[in-house]
């Protein structure tokens, strides 16, 4: 379903010339399966994400979505995804379902396909009381219900949440979460990128952990804990992680120079 | 593109802007409230200017003759201006004041000059709080007819001088400019009266005064009067509210967007970058229109409002000075505020997009306005037609468009309505290129704000030094040559002879075009030598090259002649001609003027030009693209507008040539001949011609001084120029390996 290949990606930057926000990732995600990216800040996860969602290109490298190639058809990827950002990212100055008919018309879908469906999304995420509010007016956790049905309105075979539970309260995030599994359990292929590990832990069917742009540890989360002999999930990604950065820290004093990015770690 | 979809993108950043109070506020209520409350302030200050009274000092009231009396009742007389007389308030002379009195008494009595006098009353006058002084030194009464003939009394040097009134105002102050109005006024009427008695008082007949009487008359019609005063005002108006009206919307939809996060969203669905583009390009238009629409709407309704009250109050029957906008003026205008409005929401738009916050997109309004303003101030200057070199300024040529046709002159409107609507579509083309470009480049949609230091900016450059100039090398380059050629004219003195002359251009060439290249090649590039295109050629290029110089002159020595019939030369130009004529007849030799004219200029403008400039522009796709921009940046620096028409059309061919040849040693060929023929072609004169058998079949003249180039053989040389240049085009050269030489390798890392 999702297929990358040494996806790569470079930024110039005035202070080191050049800054890599991919070195050369590599995975597979498969229908029914969610894929988590788990990372620290500034790991890679969102430039890989939206190179996915074809809002960025690659450097190098490729990906493939539902069997089409973002790099030469960004627009066939476009309609196979749907992408859940961080931020919530709806329009302030729309109700929920103007918003939602909106993304809906923009994929083409005719009116009355688009009505019944938005009911029946409207109805299975209890959203009929806001359907008229406006997204200015609503919590977050109100505003991510909006952008999960947004995404989910013309049925994608792909659905991509970038750090979707951030800044939600319990309640919602295991709102959200549920959603996520219930997509998963409709033959959904999922990319869920996450800093938090109990998130991954309980939905990710397989995992990468990511630092400074380069996979340092992949695999189903029970491999990866016989794997590193940790059950732990948390415990691990922060011994992987601290290991990472021992060793950029030792390379930059070998070499008296700061390098731009981190070494995999051999698993 | 899917208009479908464009029209859904459309309708929804059209209500999304609907709700936002802000834009509304600018939109709609802004201009519903402020042209009112505008003129309510104004009328107000009408008010107060009417009712406010001029305090007029007035020294020395009782040397005034008894007949005809200036002052009745402590007032000036209402016979010399009734109105005027209540609005000035006499305030008493200076009886008792001793002080005073003997200030002016030894002022005046010392010597004739007046400034001391001036100086005292302006003292005085600041001292007391006087909007206006009078001072008269001595006693005016009817002078009498001398005894002798008139012949023999205007000869007489010592007939006694009129008498002199001091008036002293303080232009400095808006009320001391009413008052010095006012009185002038009354003190006019009174003078002629003053005049007439003293005629019968010497029973001189007062019709011999009358000299001529001039009737005049004006042939306007009233609604020609008010087209004509519409004409200007309104297109201004419309276009500075356009502008306006396209810049706030523009930055909530491409900076806002950014800012919220929602721009990502819409990125990621099926709605293509252009697409995107232009829903929000439809979508800043509407408002550009309609804040341009409200505001004029709004204005138009207050100022005939304002106006028919003053007027009503000024007791002028309230009869507007310049009436209501005649009804075809305004069908026009909304019809020209759909190109207007196109271009300016284009740019907008652009500059919006590349702006990383809404705070960040107002900062590019001042610039933008500081671009577009001396464009639409060209057509208010009171010597500003649609021709056809104005024309082809983009929106200045619009705006006269517009002028004329609210002045109803269709006739001249017919003949430019073509070249303007070209260039202005052609403009606006460009902006929405330019906006479909910015959606399309990842680098303006996420750039994210980096820390900027001198230190690291320099190391980066340093760093990212490739082969061959840079894009941004290309244009800094240019940019530079443009300002340094700008200052540089602020330093040079006018030559007095060759020597000077000779010395000075080639410093400024030196200086301002040479030395910025070169250096530019050494600390920015990696391959100065390739960068400067400084590569040998083939003896058949340099060959082909001076041919080419020499056919294509005819057509060039044309097309000059052509660009000064459009633009006809100003008179500085003319005299700037003149001078170096001069200057050039104190030259040692022909050879002299071609070593300053051509060989210098051809050196140093194709090492930066065609070498350094072209060079960086060549990092774009395609060749004509770096060639015209070359040629563009070629033509600026020449600096009149004239000149920069010619040079930039002979740019092209340079450019075409160094591109095909990748040398400029054939465009340094060319550059020398072409410039050599033109000298050539002014010094000839007479003599050299007629002794010549080959010149008088190739050239002619008028007037036996200036000589251009025969029809036919001009003709024929310019068909051999061009096959020539097909030549150049045809060149068969080894594929460019340009991505080697730019040191682009296909993955960074």
């Amino acid at each position: 379903m999702i297929h990358v290949r040494n996806l790569q990606k470079t930024y110039k930057d005035i202070q080191s010339g050049q800054f890599t926000a991919l070195a050369g990732i590599s995975f597979d995600a498969m229908p029914g399966q969610i894929y988590g990216l788990l990372g620290p800040n500034g790991a890679g996860k969102t430039t890989a994400l939206r190179i996915l969602s074809t809002v960025l290109q690659p450097t190098e490298g490729s990906a493939i979505v539902n069997g089409f190639n973002v790099t030469e058809q960004p627009e066939q990827v476009r309609r196979q995804i749907g992408f859940v950002s961080c931020n919530t990212a709806i329009y302030d100055r729309m109700t929920s379902w103007e918003l939602v008919q909106y993304f809906g018309q923009l994929y083409g879908m005719p009116l009355d396909r688009l009505h019944s469906k938005m009911n029946a999304l409207f109805d299975r995420f209890q959203m009929n009381e806001i359907r008229d509010v406006l997204c200015s007016k609503m919590s977050t956790g109100m505003k991510q219900k909006v952008s999960i049905v947004r995404a989910m309105i013309h049925n994608p075979p792909v659905l991509i949440f970038d750090e979707a539970t951030s800044g939600l309260d319990i309640l919602v995030a295991r709102e959200v979460l549920k959603t996520v599994e219930q997509l998963r359990d409709q033959g959904k292929c999922i990319v869920f990128s996450s800093h938090i590990m109990s998130e991954v832990k309980r939905l990710c069917d397989r995992v990468a952990i990511m630092n400074r742009g380069v996979i340092l540890a992949e695999g189903t989360p029970t491999y990866l804990a016989e794997k590193h002999q940790e059950n732990d999930m948390e415990e691990l990604f922060y011994q992987l992680i601290s290991r990472s950065e021992a060793q950029l820290e030792s390379e930059k004093n070998a070499a008296g120079a700061p390098p731009n990015l981190a070494s995999p770690l051999t698993n | 593109m899917n208009w479908p979809t464009i029209k859904l993108i459309f309708r929804r950043e059209l209500r999304d802007q609907l709700r936002d109070r802000r834009t509304l506020f600018t939109v709609a209520i802004m201009p519903m409230l402020l042209y009112p409350l505008m003129g309510m302030a104004m009328m107000q200050v009408a008010q107060f200017m009417r009712e406010s009274p001029s305090r007029v000092w007035i020294v020395g009231e009782e040397k005034l003759p008894a007949s005809p009396p200036l002052i009745v009742g402590g007032k000036f007389n209402p016979t010399f201006g009734t109105a005027e007389s209540q609005l000035i308030e006499l305030i008493g002379s200076t009886a008792g004041d001793g002080h005073f009195e003997s200030l002016i008494k030894s002022a005046t009595s010392s010597s004739d000059d007046s400034s001391s006098v001036e100086e005292i009353l302006r003292q005085e006058m600041q001292k007391r709080k006087m909007d206006l002084a009078i001072f008269i030194p001595n006693q005016i009464h009817i002078p009498e007819r001398p005894e002798s003939n008139l012949e023999t009394a205007s000869q007489d040097s010592t007939s006694p001088p009129a008498t002199q009134v001091f008036v002293l105002t303080d232009s400095a102050i808006d009320k001391s400019r009413i008052a010095s109005e006012r009185v002038n006024r009354i003190l006019n009427q009174w003078s002629k009266e003053f005049s007439k008695e003293t005629l019968v008082a010497n029973e001189i007949p007062t019709s011999m005064i009358q000299g001529v009487v001039f009737t005049t008359g004006d042939v306007a019609n009233k609604t020609g009067k008010q087209a004509a005063a519409w004409s200007k005002i309104l297109p201004f108006i419309i276009m500075i509210w356009s502008l306006t009206g396209a810049f706030y919307p523009a930055i909530d939809l491409c900076a806002g967007e950014k800012e919220r996060g929602t721009f990502e969203t819409l990125l990621s669905s099926p709605a293509a970058r252009s697409e995107i583009a232009f829903g929000k390009l439809l979508t800043v238009m509407t408002f550009s229109m309609a804040t341009s629409f409200l505001n004029l709407l709004s204005m138009g309704f207050t100022g005939i409002f304002v106006l028919t009250k003053l007027g009503s109050g000024m007791g002028a029957g309230g009869n507007l000075p310049i009436g209501i906008p005649p009804l075809a003026s305004i069908g026009w205008l909304l019809l020209a505020l759909i190109p207007i409005s196109a271009l300016f929401s284009a740019v907008a738009l652009a500059a919006a997009a590349f702006a990383r916050s809404s705070k960040e997109g107002q900062y590019y309004l001042v610039p933008l306005l500081m671009i577009s303003m001396p464009l639409m101030m060209i057509p208010m200057l009171p010597a500003a037609e649609l021709d056809f070199g104005t024309s082809l300024i983009p929106v200045s040529g619009l705006m006269l468009l517009l002028r004329s046709l609210i002045e109803a002159n269709y006739t001249n409107c017919l003949k430019f309505v073509a070249p303007v609507c070209a260039i202005n579509l052609a403009c606006c083309w460009l902006a929405v290129r330019w906006v479909i470009h910015q959606f399309n480049s990842e680098t303006v949609l996420f750039r994210a704000s980096e820390r900027f230091g001198i230190g690291a900016w320099i190391k980066h450059i340093m760093r990212e030094r490739r082969s061959l100039p840079s894009l941004g090398s290309a244009i800094l380059c240019g940019v530079v040559i443009l300002v340094a050629k700008f200052f540089i004219g602020f330093a040079v003195t006018a030559p007095q002879n060759f020597g000077q002359f000779a010395l000075q251009t080639v410093i400024i060439l030196v200086a301002t075009i040479f030395i910025p290249s070169v250096l530019m090649a050494l600390f920015l590039t990696r391959n100065p030598r390739k960068s400067l295109r400084l590569n040998g050629c083939k003896i058949t290029m340099a060959a082909a090259a001076i041919l080419a110089a020499i056919f294509l002159n005819p057509m060039f020595t044309w097309l000059t002649g052509f660009i000064m019939h459009i633009y006809p030369p100003s008179g500085d130009m003319l005299m700037l001609q003149e001078a170096v004529s001069r200057i050039l007849g104190s030259a040692p030799g022909l050879w002299a003027i071609i070593l300053v004219f051509a060989v210098a200029p051809a050196i140093f403008e194709e090492i930066a030009f065609r070498g350094f400039i072209l060079s960086g522009f060549q990092s774009m796709k395609g060749k004509w693209k770096p060639i015209l921009l070359t040629s563009l940046m070629f033509g600026l620096a020449h600096g009149v507008i004239q000149q920069t028409m010619i040079t930039f059309v002979i740019g092209l061919v340079l450019g075409l040539i160094a591109v095909q040849t990748k040398s400029i040693l054939p465009c340094i060929l060319f550059h020398l001949t072409h410039n050599s023929l033109a000298v050539l072609l002014s010094q000839a004169n007479r003599t050299v011609v007629e002794q010549s058998p080959v010149l008088r079949q190739y050239l002619y003249s008028t007037d036996g001084q200036n000589y251009q180039y025969a029809t036919f053989p001009a003709i024929l040389m310019s068909v051999v120029g061009v096959m020539l240049i097909i030549w150049f085009l045809q060149l068969d050269l080894k594929p460019s390996n340009r991505s080697e030489a730019y040191g682009r390798v296909p993955h960074p890392n």
